[in-house]
């Protein structure tokens, strides 16, 4: 075995971690959440120009053949920054759908992704269905599309949803205009834009649908595993952020004369905090090169064992981080709680841990070292 | 970044697997298939077998008996073992005072106790804790006082696992109390037959005896028997705990554990809850994924030859506490069924009558080999700076 990065990927990550120290901060991100659209344009645009949006897609599909590990350093990097700009939600996820997908007209669509042309946003979710994903609430009836769908993040501009239905119990794929919808916008916890979104007896012709059954599940299903093991990456950085801080206050913040850090307690808990990073990291590592397996055992047991790991683990060590920082950890001034609340949000996406691990309960045996 | 062992680990391991198959005792894989422990006698005719096939001194230079392995394929070799269901062979021979002897002795002492290490044939206890010398080890107070052709020992050991199976114990003595605690500490081999040697049981809450006292009245030990200089004992104690730490998380007896664990619960009888327990497992199982995987990261980097890195540090912490988890699961998920100590006779299911042996001297494992606080301790120091 060999763990360490590819040059390559080591370049990107550094590219992006320096990116987003000259062009993002705390006070941007503070702005951030309090609006309703979420892209700064020339932001999204840097984006682009560093090759962001071709990265996670094959070069025969018009993209630049980054691997998921590639794609994971830049989002470890979004969430050790805070960076709210919309990168997995209206690139990377909707654009990995489509090229899983394959089809001639959804890797047209693709091409729009990756040339920055397109506002997709992927709507999987409606809170009947839950993380059930491949038998979601809404139906296709004929042409018509009927139901709702939930916590759909779409940047607050979105203009087409990527979204699914079962048309007779065999599940679809279609893009969907977004103005074909009622549409009711808000906040999500982790301070991005998240949309309820109602389809009443929306009408749709067959050009709209992408993908049904087999086909359909496998794309969806592919597509979650790459999510999830994002998912994680985005946990990583703001895990990794918050201990840093935490470590620096704990030698920096005095009481009874002396620094926290000196008190036992405190230099156990960062211990903790520590080695469960530590951890953290070799489960990113693991889900990052097998959440993209063709072998679908391989890929969905990376990918649930990592987010039912960081839904616990990495929960943990924001919950410390405040907990170290004593009362101002609490407060909006500081990003401590930012963080905290990125960290919630995102071990309950794409499957919370209750949901994963009744999931790898369900997995089938292998021998250790397979 | 590849995560998959090649195609010749691959070989390697299904080869072990095949020997482990047919070589592994009857009587061994029975113990081990109900969770009993392995006594003196299984544990040295196992231990012997691997000697026969240079198989026991794994991470030893080849020129003094090892057998030329990567640390991937020791740690491949590690788990076949387990899975077999075969004990973890005892460390006090081959991975602590063997190392010392080949890095610190002599050459007459590495020819004198080195091949009795490499077959199996020579057992070996460790002669650190005393009664008021646990964490603090190095306030320890037995004296070796430095005589004509010999060093007289008195004082007293504790917690010395297997001192009353052991030929040969490995030693800290204070040989000067002059000089800072540290400074006065010596590494002497002992001969436990030597007279003046007293080896008193301790029973732990397993019912078992491993553990001893052991009192020394005027106890000459031949001044040949130093390793290294007087006052290196520390230096060589501290040496011990650099050594090769890939297997310490115990990730293999932890999967043996675990895959031992489901099939009981598959076979219990109707009352056991099986999605809970199921649910159970998995948590324990995702764990393990995450030790094994920083295990893994710790074994690359061996093969690479670089220094352990920080992520090897948490691996006995993680380690010893996921392995109480399980045993723990194991007593809980059995219920009443664990409620057993001794019964002639299966009460629904033998792993669990017998899992709270295991559970019982499973707690010693966060306490030894350096308590885990103590491993914060100087992890912390490392962290912080402070």
């Amino acid at each position: 075995m060999e763990f360490n990065l590819p040059e390559n990927t080591t370049l990107i990550a550094d590219t992006a971690r320096r990116y987003l120290k000259d062009n993002y901060s705390f006070e941007i991100y503070r702005q951030h959440i309090e609006q309703q659209n979420h892209v700064d344009a020339s932001r999204w645009l840097a984006m682009q120009e560093l090759g962001w949006f071709g990265l996670p897609f094959a070069e025969s599909s018009g993209g630049f053949g980054g691997t998921l590990l590639d794609v994971a350093m830049v989002v470890r990097e979004l969430g050790a920054a805070l960076c709210l700009d919309p990168y997995v939600d209206m690139v990377v996820a909707p654009g990995k759908l489509l090229e899983y997908i394959g089809s001639d007209a959804s890797l047209a669509m693709l091409s729009d992704v990756i040339d920055g042309r397109a506002k997709l946003a992927c709507a999987l979710y409606d809170y009947h269905a839950g993380y059930q994903v491949l038998t979601p609430s809404m139906k296709l009836n004929g042409k018509r599309l009927s139901g709702q769908k939930n916590f759909v993040p779409d940047g607050g501009f979105a203009d087409t949803l990527l979204t699914t239905a079962l048309a007779d119990g065999e599940l679809v794929v279609l893009a969907v205009p977004v103005a074909a919808c009622e549409t009711t916008r808000h906040r999500a916890l982790d301070g991005g834009r998240i949309a309820n979104m109602l389809f009443d007896e929306v009408e749709i012709t067959d050009g709209m649908i992408l993908a049904r059954g087999k086909k359909a599940e496998q794309a969806l299903s592919m597509l979650l595993a790459y999510l999830q093991a994002l998912d994680c990456a985005r946990m990583y950085g703001a895990a990794g952020a918050l201990y840093q801080r935490t470590l620096e206050y704990a030698k920096t913040r005095k009481q009874f004369g002396v620094a926290i850090g000196s008190f036992q307690i405190i230099q156990h808990y960062l211990v903790d905090m520590f080695i469960d990073l530590q951890q953290l990291e070799s489960m990113l590592l693991m889900v990052a090169v097998k959440a993209e397996s063709e072998d679908a055992s391989r890929r969905e047991r990376a990918s649930t064992a990592a987010k039912a790991y960081y839904a616990d683990k990495a929960v943990r060590i924001a919950q410390q981080a405040i907990q170290i920082h004593g009362g101002v950890g609490v407060t909006e001034e500081l990003d401590i709680g930012h963080y905290f609340r990125l960290v919630t949000h995102c071990s309950l996406t794409h499957g919370d841990r209750a949901h994963h691990i009744n999931r790898f309960a369900g997995l089938d045996e292998v021998h250790p070292g397979e | 970044m590849n995560l998959d062992f090649t195609r010749e680990e691959q070989e390697f391991q299904q080869s072990i697997r095949d020997w482990m198959q047919t070589n592994v005792p009857d009587d061994i894989k029975r113990c081990s298939a109900v969770g009993e422990m392995t006594g003196k006698e299984l544990q040295q005719k196992w231990e012997r077998l691997l000697g026969g096939q240079g198989w026991l001194a794994l991470t030893w230079p080849e020129q003094y008996g090892g057998p030329g392995w990567t640390a991937t394929q020791r740690y491949i070799f590690d788990l076949e073992r387990a899975m077999a269901g075969a004990p973890p062979t005892s460390p006090f021979g081959v991975a602590m005072v063997g190392p010392v002897l080949y890095t610190f002795g002599s050459q007459e002492q590495k020819d004198r106790w080195l091949p009795g290490i490499v077959s199996g044939g020579t057992l070996w206890c460790q002669g650190y804790s005393e009664p008021n010398a646990g964490s603090d080890l190095a306030s320890l107070k037995t004296r070796a006082e430095r005589k004509e052709d010999h060093y007289l020992v008195n004082g007293q050991k504790i917690w010395t696992t297997q001192a009353h199976w052991a030929d040969m114990m490995f030693c800290l003595v204070r040989t000067d109390s002059t000089v800072k605690q540290q400074k006065g500490i010596s590494f002497l081999l002992i001969d436990m037959k030597t007279p003046g040697i007293e080896v008193r049981p301790i029973y732990s809450i397993d019912g078992h005896h491993h553990l001893n006292e052991v009192y020394f009245t005027d106890v000459r030990v031949p001044l040949e028997n130093l390793v290294g200089q007087e006052g290196m004992g520390w230096t060589i104690a501290k040496f011990l705990l650099t050594h090769e730490r890939t297997t310490i998380a115990g990730v293999a007896d932890s999967h043996h554990e675990i895959s031992r664990l489901k099939k009981a619960v598959a076979e219990a009888p109707g009352f056991l809850d099986k999605s809970q327990a199921r649910q159970r497992i998995a948590e324990l199982e995702i764990e393990l994924m995450a030790l094994e995987y920083t295990n893994f990261r710790t074994v690359a980097a061996t093969d690479e030859g670089k220094p352990f890195g920080p992520e090897s540090s948490g691996l006995k912490i993680k380690g010893t506490e996921l392995q109480q988890k399980v045993s723990q699961a194991m007593v809980e998920l059995g219920g009443m069924m664990s409620l057993t100590w001794d019964n002639p006779e299966t009460v629904g299911s033998d792993v669990f009558n017998r899992a709270t042996r295991r559970y019982n001297f499973l707690r010693a494992c966060t306490i030894y080999g350096g308590s885990n606080e103590i491993q914060k301790n100087v992890l912390a120091k490392m962290l912080l700076g402070l």
